[in-house]
């Protein structure tokens, strides 16, 4: 049981790592851009959902906001800060997405202090005890949350003419441009479904912990991109599946390793381990 | 249906093709021969608006599409069969071919892709199969299909032979055959000038990004010298 225990927890980490680093994933594999800035879009989405919450009293409201305004915040960062540098080496929009992250964490500082945030009348998170399994009820909700949401995306690409309009960019954006896809368009609809599921991540988070702070798109911010590497770069197969596998070996990991290394040390220490035996991730083209 | 008027492009700082004036009427098959570098795929990437263009026009139909991006081409009537076939490797025969019908309206990719399949039953039969796992000749089917796809008037095919099999060529120029009944208007680039002398009604040869010789097929075979000089009797080189 304790096992069964470990790895639901390790699926409900993984869930939110998957949110996270889907959207990462996304935008290299159309720009070749490591979207740091990314993990400050997860931050955003969990200070509008406890913002909103506190000021209105609808959890849904808040939701919806932070999905609207951080998938709205993802499409302006390609539109001011890549779109105008794409034709510059790819360190450039990762030196440019490094600081735009670094200034959002101090914006979020600045304008909600430094301590952080929390909900007035925390959602009901209670712990649900079934046949030994201890699950809360955040954790649960986030489960069947990433598990729709990830489902809709994958059946979006593979089942809808977008869905394959989509790939086909990202293998060929001039071939594709012959067929009438407007690439563009299909950049601005990936940074908008990329970073809404970063901002229901960081409402997740916010539910979980039931805390907000400036920094807390810290750990995110470098986990998602060895996430995104683990999978194989710009494939969101691997993503998914290298999301939860390091979910799971984390919850397993700081039980029977804990003594020797931390959590953030175990997942880096899975990552190096896979990296030596698939150089190009689980799922990477050679 | 084409014309190119004083059309100067390149890539970068290098101009592949300088001032070239080409008429290609409707209907039938107009072939663009040359050596390597004479300028032949800048010339058919600058009409479908992947080369930039420094000066001169493309105009079909009339329409001018210089200044228009790839993405509205398609929607003048002009499809590409490109160098190398560029496939879309991960995805699968049927979904290469959604790709190629995205730009008209989604009823129309059934009938379109069952027309393809007539054409090539090959690609039927590998429907659900990933488009890279296929050989050279099914690709250059798949890829003559995808642009089908689009309806087009106006269709440019750059190496249709090239690195095929014997047996394939003779497929894929059955097929070209067969499409120059219905009037489609072609332009061929093609290395392979026993070929380019059975199906094409009008030859430009260009040379250096030049046009250097043009007319019909008729009077390309009836010039020794000029076979001799800029055609020769090369066969394309095939693939095991």
């Amino acid at each position: 049981m304790l096992y069964l225990n470990l790895f639901l927890q390790g699926l409900a980490q993984g869930s939110i790592y998957a949110l996270i680093a889907v959207g990462l994933t996304l935008v290299y594999g159309l720009l070749r851009i490591l979207h740091v800035a990314h993990a400050g879009l997860f931050a955003l989405g969990a200070y509008i959902s406890v913002t909103v919450t506190n000021a209105t009293g609808s959890f849904p409201l808040a939701v919806l906001a932070a999905v609207a305004i951080t998938g709205l915040a993802g499409m302006a960062i390609y539109r001011l800060l890549y779109e105008p540098i794409l034709d510059r080496p790819p360190f450039v929009a990762l030196i440019a997405s490094i600081g735009l992250f670094i200034a959002m964490e101090e914006a979020f500082r600045l304008a909600f202090g430094p301590y952080g945030l929390s909900y007035a009348v925390p959602p009901n998170m209670e712990t649900i005890t079934f046949g030994g399994l201890f699950l809360s009820r955040a954790q649960i909700l986030l489960m069947v949350v990433a598990a729709l949401l990830l489902g809709g995306l994958g059946l979006l690409t593979e089942r809808t003419r977008t869905g394959v309009a989509w790939r086909a960019t990202v293998t060929d954006p001039p071939m594709a441009q012959s067929f009438g896809i407007d690439i563009v368009r299909v950049r601005y609809l990936s940074f908008f479904i990329g970073s809404a599921l970063a901002a229901v991540a960081g409402v997740m988070i916010s539910l979980i912990n039931n805390l907000v702070e400036p920094t807390m798109g810290s750990v995110p911010s470098y986990k998602a991109l060895a996430i995104i590497v683990l999978g194989g770069l710009g494939s969101v197969k691997g993503t998914l599946v290298a999301a939860l596998a390091l979910g799971v070996i984390e919850a397993f990991g700081t039980i029977y390793l804990g003594n020797l290394l931390d959590r953030d040390a175990i997942a880096f220490a899975f990552l190096i381990l896979v990296l030596m035996l698939r150089p190009h991730g689980l799922f990477g083209a050679r | 249906m084409l014309r190119l008027e004083n059309l100067t492009c390149g890539y970068g700082q290098m101009r592949a093709v300088h001032g070239l004036d080409l008429e290609v009427p409707a209907g039938g098959v107009t072939a663009l021969v040359g050596a390597n570098g004479a300028g032949k795929t800048s010339t058919i990437m600058a009409v479908a608006g992947h080369v930039a263009i420094r000066s001169g026009r493309v105009l079909v139909d009339g329409q001018d599409l210089t200044r228009r991006p790839a993405t509205a081409r398609v929607g003048a009537g002009v499809a590409i069969v490109p160098e190398g076939r560029r496939l879309f490797p991960d995805l699968t025969v049927e979904e290469n071919l959604i790709v190629g019908g995205y730009a008209l309206p989604a009823a129309r990719t059934p009938p379109n892709r069952e027309r393809a399949f007539a054409l090539f039953p090959r690609l039927a039969e590998r429907r659900r199969q990933r488009a890279g796992s296929l050989s050279g000749g099914e690709q250059q089917m798949l890829a003559i299909g995808r642009a089908l796809m689009t309806e087009p008037r106006f269709l440019m095919i750059d190496e249709l032979s090239l690195g095929l099999m014997p047996k394939m060529v003779d497929l894929c120029y059955e097929a070209l055959a067969s499409l120059k009944t219905t009037g489609l208007t072609v332009l061929l680039v093609e290395q392979n000038t026993a070929r380019v002398l059975a199906v094409a009604d009008r030859i430009c040869v260009l040379e250096s990004g030049r046009a250097v010789w043009r007319g019909t097929a008729a009077e390309a075979r009836a010039d020794p010298r000029l076979i001799e000089s800029y055609l020769g009797e090369r066969e394309a080189p095939a693939l095991p």
